[in-house]
């Protein structure tokens, strides 16, 4: 090598070390992890919730005092850390618990990130929320259903949703108070689809049931990717249950439902357990002939002015679409990670775990209607609920809790028959 | 009675099963090939089915020949790219070709449609008949009954035309047709298209009730399996009475034991007549 | 000039994680691994006696749910689950084996299928084994024997450790008679038969060593990921098979399509 070349080798090291040792910039970026079906049969519903993810990540790092009532909206930042923004890494799972362990250690070990969220199907959070113990990094669960995910003892995940037992809990609930106004709920026909979720949310149902002595006729589990359903159909029929209660995707739901008015079976009520019954194309697809079916979403829009309307405004602008239930509940999730973050005033793993075990956030600081965000000692939401609706015309109204109704219950249902 | 709505009902989708199993059993018994990818070309009639309506807003007539057309020349394609070499291959090629294309025309309607359920749009027929207590919707009904028709038209195809004596005559023995001035080649490649059309007009009736995404496939290539094997390979009489038994026999399970265990009964069954009764009911041992 | 190739490919494999170094490409060299255990157990009945078995998933799958439910009813560390999955696939191999291998090649291929499809529905509904939710393994581990190691390193060798014990066998198996044997029923079953080659039991023992290896690898799976549903076991085992038609009855071919069998 040449004199010449040796000292500019030099000069450009000494630089680069003296650039190196200049201190960092204040507020380093505070980095979250998110898990969600990007690609493959749930790609839908990944990207819904990613969108919302973001729009919550610039509620956060911008100015909206109008939105005054959600914590950290007004300021810049997380004002706890200094204004710090918040980073968000979105990988796509697939839908595959395999490649979501490998994801979640690859978020850890290389994208260190400071806390994770997902991961929409069951699979995917059990074996993603492994990971996170494993390392003792948070992982907050926004949307996924299968009781066991906070059932295992960890304590490095939370869930801010409901899970199957809220639902079923709210359905008895309910019952009990139609049985109150002298409306006959004797027995109930339960049909789910037989992957996790419909399992989980039908074994929950009859669980609580059995608790609230309410007779279930029958369960039909059944397979989401069925053809034809008209024997299920008939077995109802034949039964006569007062109220069916469907735990279904978007194509089943709109099956069942042609179904049911082909075979000119109509039973007093419907409920639809989200997912398929919240679907955009469900209400194309029947609300002429599935007027009054009735639905839970823990999501309102609200009037025009609210939070909530605004927040729906952002969304639309952003995707051309209302939010749906389970994008709200994740971005619900990532607001309350960025609030017990923020409380925590460091990305220290275990000062975020202990911020976010005494979270305690009050109905009006929530953009869904929750009773409150506050985890019990499994890391489950203890005040998580939601509302039921029912379908008038080509909307969904919220009819359940009385106090939070915008709209009357109709009952029976009117089906095709209006 | 309920029970008789039940039998109805299994019966209209057994007859579109004996429909596109026929087109199976035919290449089985000409060529003694399985097609792994049966059950894709119902799953692209579908899709066929769903272009017609959205791109020209034709009816069932329409997207029935358009389904017949397209699958008939994917058919041909299919045997002259792909089959017509590894016919002289070992086993494991042939078996392996076909699974691979399934994988192929799955993944590639997986890539343009995505893997949505989509449904046709209301059509002309709709509305359900009332026949004496029995419901049974229109399209379902116009479905099972063009199904049957077809089938038999394809049987009498084979047996009363001379094109059919032909294909026969190749299946029989090939060199001995060759020997009378056939070409094997032409007549099975004849035969592929029949079988991918007949199996796309079957997607095609059934895409008017139900709805599919392109992962339908799986499912329709198995009961295809099971069909040609009660019918017994190369019979396509026996390809109908097949069908007609399984779409009988799976409405009932799952209206007496259960909508999970339909495909259990049927699967069971299939496996028992591979152990009792390989050749099934109709087929040439 | 074969043994250079091989030794060259042991070496990579042997060093791989220390060139990639970090849990991501870790991470790829044990789902590699995986897949390359699972090619090579197939290829046993699949390539070398030509009975093409397309529902693998089964054996696959009984090894990936015992040593789980050991877990999860008596709290057992799930490696001791591994032997019992393995007696089990046995016996399935056995009971499929039996009736279909004396019909002609493509029944015994169907009856695969048939037979998955019908344990993986049956596995969806039956609670014992967690019907649609599936089984969880421990999330932290007790003690090393729970082998539920937070790198990727550990697996990583473990599992190339039973890579080499699978093509091991295979390549004793080509040397020995049985192989010979197999060739020859994949050549010309009848003709085979007519030398006086127990082509059933041949078949059968074919099977059975396949269904062996590919339920460790079910179990090598399950232990790794600490989580197993009937949806999971169909994914991985399905990419497989394609990888296999670019293999005939030769190591290095096998060696190659497992390459494939990564992508």
């Amino acid at each position: 090598m040449s004199k010449v070349s040796a000292s500019g080798l030099f000069t450009i090291s000494v630089v680069a070390a003296l650039l190196g040792a200049l201190p960092a910039p204040a507020a380093e970026p505070v980095k979250i992890g998110i898990l969600l079906p990007l690609t493959g049969n749930a790609a839908a519903a990944g990207q819904a919730s990613k969108a919302a993810e973001e729009i919550g990540a610039e509620i956060v790092n911008g100015k909206h005092p109008e939105l005054a009532n959600l914590p950290l909206a007004a300021s810049e930042g997380l004002p706890g850390l200094g204004g710090a923004k918040l980073d968000l890494v979105f990988v796509d799972h697939q839908g595959n618990p395999s490649l979501a362990q490998q994801l979640a250690t690859r978020l850890i070990t290389q994208d260190k990130v400071h806390a994770l969220l997902g991961a929409y199907q069951s699979s995917c959070s059990f074996t993603a929320t492994a990971v996170a113990e494993r390392y003792g990094i948070p992982f907050l669960v926004g949307d996924s259903a299968a009781l066991n995910i906070t059932g295992r003892g960890f304590k490095w995940v939370f869930r801010s949703t409901p899970i199957a037992s809220d639902y079923a809990a709210t359905y008895m609930r309910f019952f009990d108070d139609m049985k109150k106004q002298g409306r006959r709920i004797a027995a109930i026909a339960v049909v789910n689809e037989n992957t996790d979720y419909g399992t989980s949310v039908a074994d929950s149902i009859e669980a609580e049931a059995k608790r609230s002595n309410v007779a279930v006729a029958i369960r039909i589990p059944y397979s989401a990717s069925s053809t034809d359903v008209s024997a299920q159909v008939l077995q109802l029929k034949e039964k006569q249950p007062d109220v069916v209660i469907f735990i279904s995707y978007t194509s089943d739901s709109i099956l069942y439902m042609k179904s049911m008015k082909n075979l000119d079976y109509l039973p007093p009520m419907v409920i639809g357990d989200d997912t398929g019954f919240s679907d955009p194309s469900f209400i194309p697809a029947v609300s002429d002939i599935a007027q009054g079916a009735m639905n839970r979403s823990a999501w309102d829009i609200g009037k025009p002015g609210s939070t909530t309307y605004k927040i729906n405004e952002m969304y639309k602008a952003k995707t051309g679409r209302d939010l749906d239930d389970t994008s709200g509940r994740n971005m619900q999730g990532f607001l309350a990670l960025a609030e017990a973050i923020n409380r925590a005033g460091s990305t220290d793993p275990e000062k975020i775990r202990l911020a976010l075990s005494k979270t305690d956030l009050k109905p009006e600081q929530l953009m869904m209607g929750y009773n409150g965000l506050k985890f019990d000692d499994t890391g489950q939401n203890i005040l998580a609920s939601t509302y039921l609706i029912q379908l008038k015309d080509k909307q969904y109204q919220l009819v359940w809790p009385a106090n939070a109704a915008a709209a009357k219950l109709d009952w029976p249902m009117a089906g095709w028959k209006h | 009675m309920l029970l008789l709505q039940v039998i109805v009902g299994g019966l209209l989708l057994g007859a579109i099963y004996a429909l596109f199993s026929s087109g199976l059993t035919l290449i089985w018994g000409m060529m003694n090939f399985i097609n792994f990818a049966h059950g894709e070309f119902v799953m692209l009639g579908m899709y066929v089915a769903l272009l017609v309506v959205i791109w020209l807003g034709g009816g069932p007539a329409a997207f029935g020949f358009a389904a017949a057309f397209a699958l008939f020349m994917l058919g041909i394609a299919v045997y002259l790219s792909l089959i017509r070499h590894v016919m002289r291959g070992p086993m494991l090629a042939q078996i392996l070709s076909t699974f691979g294309l399934a994988l192929l025309l799955r993944y590639t309607a997986f890539w343009i449609f995505s893997a949505n359920f989509v449904s046709l749009p209301q059509s002309a027929l709709s509305g359900t008949l009332n026949v004496a207590g029995i419901l049974m919707p229109v399209p379902q009904l116009v479905a099972g009954l063009a199904a049957i028709v077809l089938t038999i038209a394809l049987h009498l195809l084979l047996t009363c035309t001379t094109v059919g004596s032909q294909l026969l005559a190749v299946a029989e023995d090939r060199s001995a047709a060759m020997l009378m001035g056939i070409r094997p080649d032409r007549m099975q490649a004849l035969a592929w298209g029949l079988a991918a059309a007949s199996a796309g007009i079957a997607g095609a009736l059934m895409a008017m009730s139900y709805p599919w995404s392109p992962s339908v496939g799986e499912t329709f290539g198995l009961t295809a399996f099971v069909v040609v094997t009660l019918g017994g390979f190369g019979s396509v009489p026996g390809a109908l009475y097949a069908g007609l038994i399984i779409g009988l026999i799976q409405a009932l399970s799952a209206y007496l034991l259960g909508p999970i265990y339909k495909d259990i009964v049927v699967y069971a069954l299939f496996a028992a007549l591979l152990w009792l009764r390989p050749q099934g009911l109709m087929g040439k041992a | 000039m074969k043994w250079g190739v091989l030794v060259g490919l042991a070496l990579a494999l042997l060093f791989y994680p220390f060139i990639f170094t970090g849990p991501f490409y870790w991470d790829i060299g044990v789902t590699f691994l995986l897949a390359a255990i699972s090619a090579s157990a197939w290829n046993i009945v699949g390539g070398y006696a030509g009975q093409v078995s397309v529902g693998h998933s089964m054996f696959f799958g009984i090894g990936a749910y015992v040593p789980l439910l050991f877990y999860q009813l008596w709290r057992l560390p799930p490696v001791l689950g591994a032997p019992a999955a393995i007696a089990v696939a046995l016996l399935l191999a056995a009971a499929i084996g039996m009736p279909t291998f004396r019909l002609r090649g493509h029944y015994f291929s169907m009856a695969t299928i048939a037979i998955a499809e019908l344990i993986r529905i049956f596995v969806g509904t039956w609670d014992l084994v967690g019907a649609a939710i599936g089984l969880q393994g421990p999330a932290v581990g007790r003690a090393w024997w729970d082998l539920t190691f937070r790198s990727e390193l550990p697996y990583y060798y473990i599992f190339l450790g039973v890579l080499v014990v699978v093509l091991g066998t295979t390549f004793a198996v080509t040397r020995s008679r049985f192989g010979f044997y197999l060739r020859a029923i994949k050549a010309d079953e009848r003709a085979a038969r007519s030398l006086g080659v127990p082509v059933r039991a041949m078949k059968l023992k074919a099977l059975m060593l396949s269904g062996f290896f590919t339920s460790i690898a079910g179990s090598l799976y399950s232990i790794k990921t600490g989580f197993i549903d009937p949806e999971s076991g169909n994914i991985k085992t399905l990419k497989v098979y394609p990888a296999i038609a670019a293999s005939n009855a030769s190591e290095t071919n096998v060696a190659l399509a497992q390459g494939g069998g990564l992508a």
